[in-house]
């Protein structure tokens, strides 16, 4: 039953999305989707790691930044956008595996600032080795499409989607819950607890890597060290908070609320979306644990109390 | 090589003072409040301020302490004192979030205050140095060393002399047992939050010399935790060595791979640390 | 009356632990709570002393209300507490230990005094006066929770399990001490599994089982009934 209304949903959603282009011709409007799909990529690849797991990374960047360097590095050297997309995100699963799987053997209460350490030496690091920005020569931006670009983050936004949805699913995803809730409890009761740790991280770099492969796919010019920006590791912990840790809807919701209010403030002032994104989180984090989609149940829940009410009278 | 290593003794000492705040009330809370370093770079702002308006960035670092400390104890009453009831774990973890999301609003209410242009506080002396034995000695940094040497000796006598640095003692090692004695652990908790967010003025001051920006905030907290774990929490005497430990360490990091890499080495030090012993530096610590 | 508990029920969430507790302690007296395992004796000792909230009833200390006050507020008005564990400060001495006992102000200007007192009566803790509690033996260390309990220079003391994991000899030991602490004008509530110990110092004593207050009296007479005879004192 769930399942089945998941999966219409999801189809209906590609449906929507897939034929929006051919009703928007706007170029801005293909961006801001195409900004939507690269944010609910990174967020929902992070929720499994976060939301379902239980292990707040604040080092995302690497892994996104690792998979845009990589991505853009071998595209541009003449590989079709596809096998170069696949190197990258792979090699942020082997990034995540060298230096993500240690942070693992932290106390978990750590596991926020040594992935946090990890993410600011990958990028003094990467903006030391490469520390000219890359442009896409003459004969990539005169076969320039934005059409080729929204479909493929679409592509990468709906795969994240599934996949965390499908793990979570899954034993292991019960498992990985277990992890969170009750650490000690999950490995009492048979669970390796390290090993599922580390499937989580290594599928969420790799998820997040492919985030990553769409950032330099579709920017003209950037600095290398763009995509390792720490705000790459804060949008996600933001957007998963106040949508809904641990729910596939909340990353999406956080998602779409952060970019809407980007684009609101974006026009009159500019960091203001950030403030009050910090401070919702703030309010998030003390009072609303299950962030927007434990008040839409409440407020769903609510309103058939009062229609139930309402029939009985 | 020799001048490397004074500059690495003058940037350690800050980096002492800096992990003092965070001792403090990971110390005695098991908070990890990681918006340190964006509050340090907040009365930075102000000293600035104040220096605009004619007054030298020492003499106004007292009112900044005060106006930090009230801001402090504001931030604890209001959002970090629920958190006191949950376990270590809870409250490291809940005391992260929390200041991750303060951390964020306080860069970003600078930046649209204050924009995101670097900025740096220079009154006259600031350039000047004085040689010894053929070594150049920045004054500003040598104040640096010995208001770092002071606060450490005055905290030290504070909470070993007076009876709420006691009662400070006392919660850090058993808070119910404190609560038993008489002590209020609320108040101890707001008022010991709010001394580590006073200490804060100093590097406000030593740093807001040097320069700073709305987003290098967590860069300060990074090298004030790495001291922190380095000393061992609840250490408030290994502070400063571990501080100057860091920055020696940098300074030769520098003499070798060169400029670029000095923040990474802090970094390398303390993700190897956290991996080494998992268990963190800190447990050892305790009885 | 020095303290009366009416009506008290205390609950961890969704369980019930406390059901209409009703005891009094008078003054002078030595009250004894008895009862196994899991009963709810640690849980009634720590609501008196403010670290439980109960969610039903009062506690009344001489007038005051006690319910709604904070553990350092309930110790400033007059009753300490040995908790069960002993709860000292590791890395403080022992002298650091028993001045933190003199913490209530009131407790402050006879510090030295009351620390002569406390000395008095277990000699050991002068000699190891400047030695990190954390490294003392049990029993030391019981010692000196008692000793930094009575430099808070209240005239009412709750014991929690002061027995646990030390040796009968010991365990006489400080249950003499308690005597002669009582006869200085202390009085002592006594939570303890160790019961005929107990029952043999205290006046008067209740039996509390599975959260509820199940008989009460004499402490000589309870030890003759047949429900304590078999259910604590070993003998069917």
């Amino acid at each position: 039953m769930m399942r089945r209304r998941a999966w219409i949903t999801f189809c209906l959603a590609a449906l929507c999305f897939g034929f929006l282009p051919a009703l928007i011709r706007s170029e801005y409007f293909l961006n801001l989707f195409l900004m939507f799909f690269l944010y609910v990529t990174v967020a929902q690849s992070w929720n499994l790691l976060g939301g379902f797991t239980g292990q707040i990374s604040l080092g995302h960047s690497a892994f996104f930044g690792t998979g845009a360097l990589i991505t853009r590095l071998i595209w541009t050297a003449g590989v079709p956008i596809v096998p170069a997309l696949i190197a990258g995100s792979l090699s942020s699963v082997v990034l995540a595996l060298l230096v993500g799987v240690p942070c693992l053997r932290m106390r978990s209460a750590y596991f926020p600032i040594g992935t946090l350490a990890l993410a600011m030496i990958a990028q003094i690091t990467v903006a030391n080795l490469f520390p000219l920005p890359g442009s896409l020569s003459r004969g990539y931006l005169t076969g320039y499409s934005m059409l080729s670009r929204y479909y493929l983050a679409l592509l990468v936004a709906m795969l994240t989607v599934a996949v965390v949805y499908w793990i979570v699913r899954s034993r292991t995803g019960l498992a990985l819950v277990g992890i969170r809730d009750d650490e000690a409890a999950a490995e009492a009761m048979g669970v390796r607890t390290f090993k599922h740790k580390v499937f989580a991280l290594m599928v969420s770099s790799w998820l997040v890597g492919l985030g990553g492969g769409i950032f330099a796919y579709h920017q003209v010019s950037y600095y290398y060290s763009a995509p390792f920006e720490l705000s790459w590791s804060f949008l996600p912990t933001l957007t998963t908070f106040i949508g809904g840790l641990g729910t596939i809807a909340g990353p999406i919701l956080g998602a779409a609320c952060f970019l809407g209010l980007s684009e609101i403030f974006a026009i009159s002032l500019g960091e203001v979306h950030l403030v009050v994104f910090a401070f919702t989180f703030i309010l998030v984090v003390l009072f609303v644990p299950g962030g927007l989609m434990s008040i839409s149940t409440k407020i769903r829940s609510l309103t058939a109390r009062i229609a139930r009410r309402a029939t009985r009278v | 090589m020799g001048q490397t290593l004074v500059y690495g003794v003058l940037n350690g000492a800050l980096y002492g003072i800096i992990a003092l705040g965070i001792a403090l009330v990971f110390g005695v809370m098991r908070y990890l409040n990681l918006a340190q370093g964006s509050l340090i770079i907040l009365g930075a702002y102000g000293i600035l301020f104040l220096f605009h308006l004619g007054v030298d960035p020492f003499a106004s670092m007292p009112l900044i302490a005060f106006l930090l400390f009230l801001l402090g104890g504001a931030l604890f009453w209001a959002s970090f004192s629920r958190l006191i009831a949950l376990s270590e774990a809870g409250r490291i973890k809940n005391s992260l979030l929390i200041s991750f999301g303060l951390m964020l609003l306080i860069d970003n209410l600078a930046t649209l205050l204050w924009t995101g242009d670097e900025r740096s506080i220079t009154p006259a002396y600031s350039g000047l140095t004085f040689g010894i034995a053929g070594l150049r000695f920045p004054l500003i940094g040598c104040v640096g060393v010995l208001s770092a040497l002071v606060i450490i000796v005055a905290l030290h006598l504070f909470l070993a002399r007076t009876y709420f640095g006691k009662s400070i003692m006392a919660v850090s090692q058993d808070h119910e047992a404190a609560s038993l004695m008489g002590v209020n652990v609320n108040l101890t908790c707001l008022v010991s939050f709010a001394i580590s967010v006073g200490l804060a003025s100093i590097p406000s001051a030593l740093i807001g010399l040097k320069s700073f920006s709305p987003t290098v905030g967590i860069q300060w907290f990074n090298k004030g935790v790495i001291v922190v774990m380095l000393s061992g929490i609840g250490n408030i005497n290994g502070v400063f060595p571990a501080g100057l430990f860091l920055g020696i360490m940098e300074a030769i990091s520098v003499y070798f791979f060169g400029a670029p890499y000095r923040e990474v080495t802090g970094l390398v030090v303390f993700v190897l640390v956290m991996v080494l012993f998992p268990k963190g530096l800190f447990k050892r610590q305790e009885l | 009356m020095m303290l009366r508990v009416e009506h008290v029920d205390v609950r961890y969430g969704d369980l019930q632990v406390l059901w209409d507790v009703d005891l009094e302690v008078r003054q002078g007296e030595i009250v004894a709570l008895v009862g196994s395992n899991g009963a709810g004796k640690s849980t009634l000792i720590r609501t008196i002393a403010g670290l439980v909230k109960p969610s039903g009833g009062t506690i009344h200390y001489g007038d005051a209300l006690l319910n709604d006050k904070p553990p350092h507020t309930i110790a400033a008005s007059g009753i300490s507490m040995v908790p069960e564990g002993r709860r000292l400060f590791p890395k403080m001495t022992v002298l650091q230990n028993l001045e933190m006992g003199a913490f209530l102000r009131k407790a402050r200007p006879q510090k030295e005094t009351t620390l002569d007192w406390v000395y008095e009566i277990f000699p050991i803790l002068r000699k190891r006066s400047h030695q990190p509690a954390g490294l003392l033996s049990g029993g030391e260390q019981q010692m000196l929770a008692i000793g930094r309990a009575l430099m808070g220079r209240n005239d009412f003391l709750l014991l929690d399990e002061l027995s646990l994991g030390l040796s009968p000899l010991l365990v006489k030991q400080i249950f003499d001490v308690l005597v002669t602490i009582n006869k200085a004008g202390i009085t002592l509530f006594i939570v303890e599994q160790n019961v005929p110990m107990t029952l043999k110092i205290a006046n008067r004593a209740y039996i509390l089982e599975t959260g509820r207050i199940v008989g009460e009296g004499v402490a000589r007479e309870l030890m003759e009934s047949e429900h304590v005879k078999a259910a604590y004192l070993g003998m069917a």
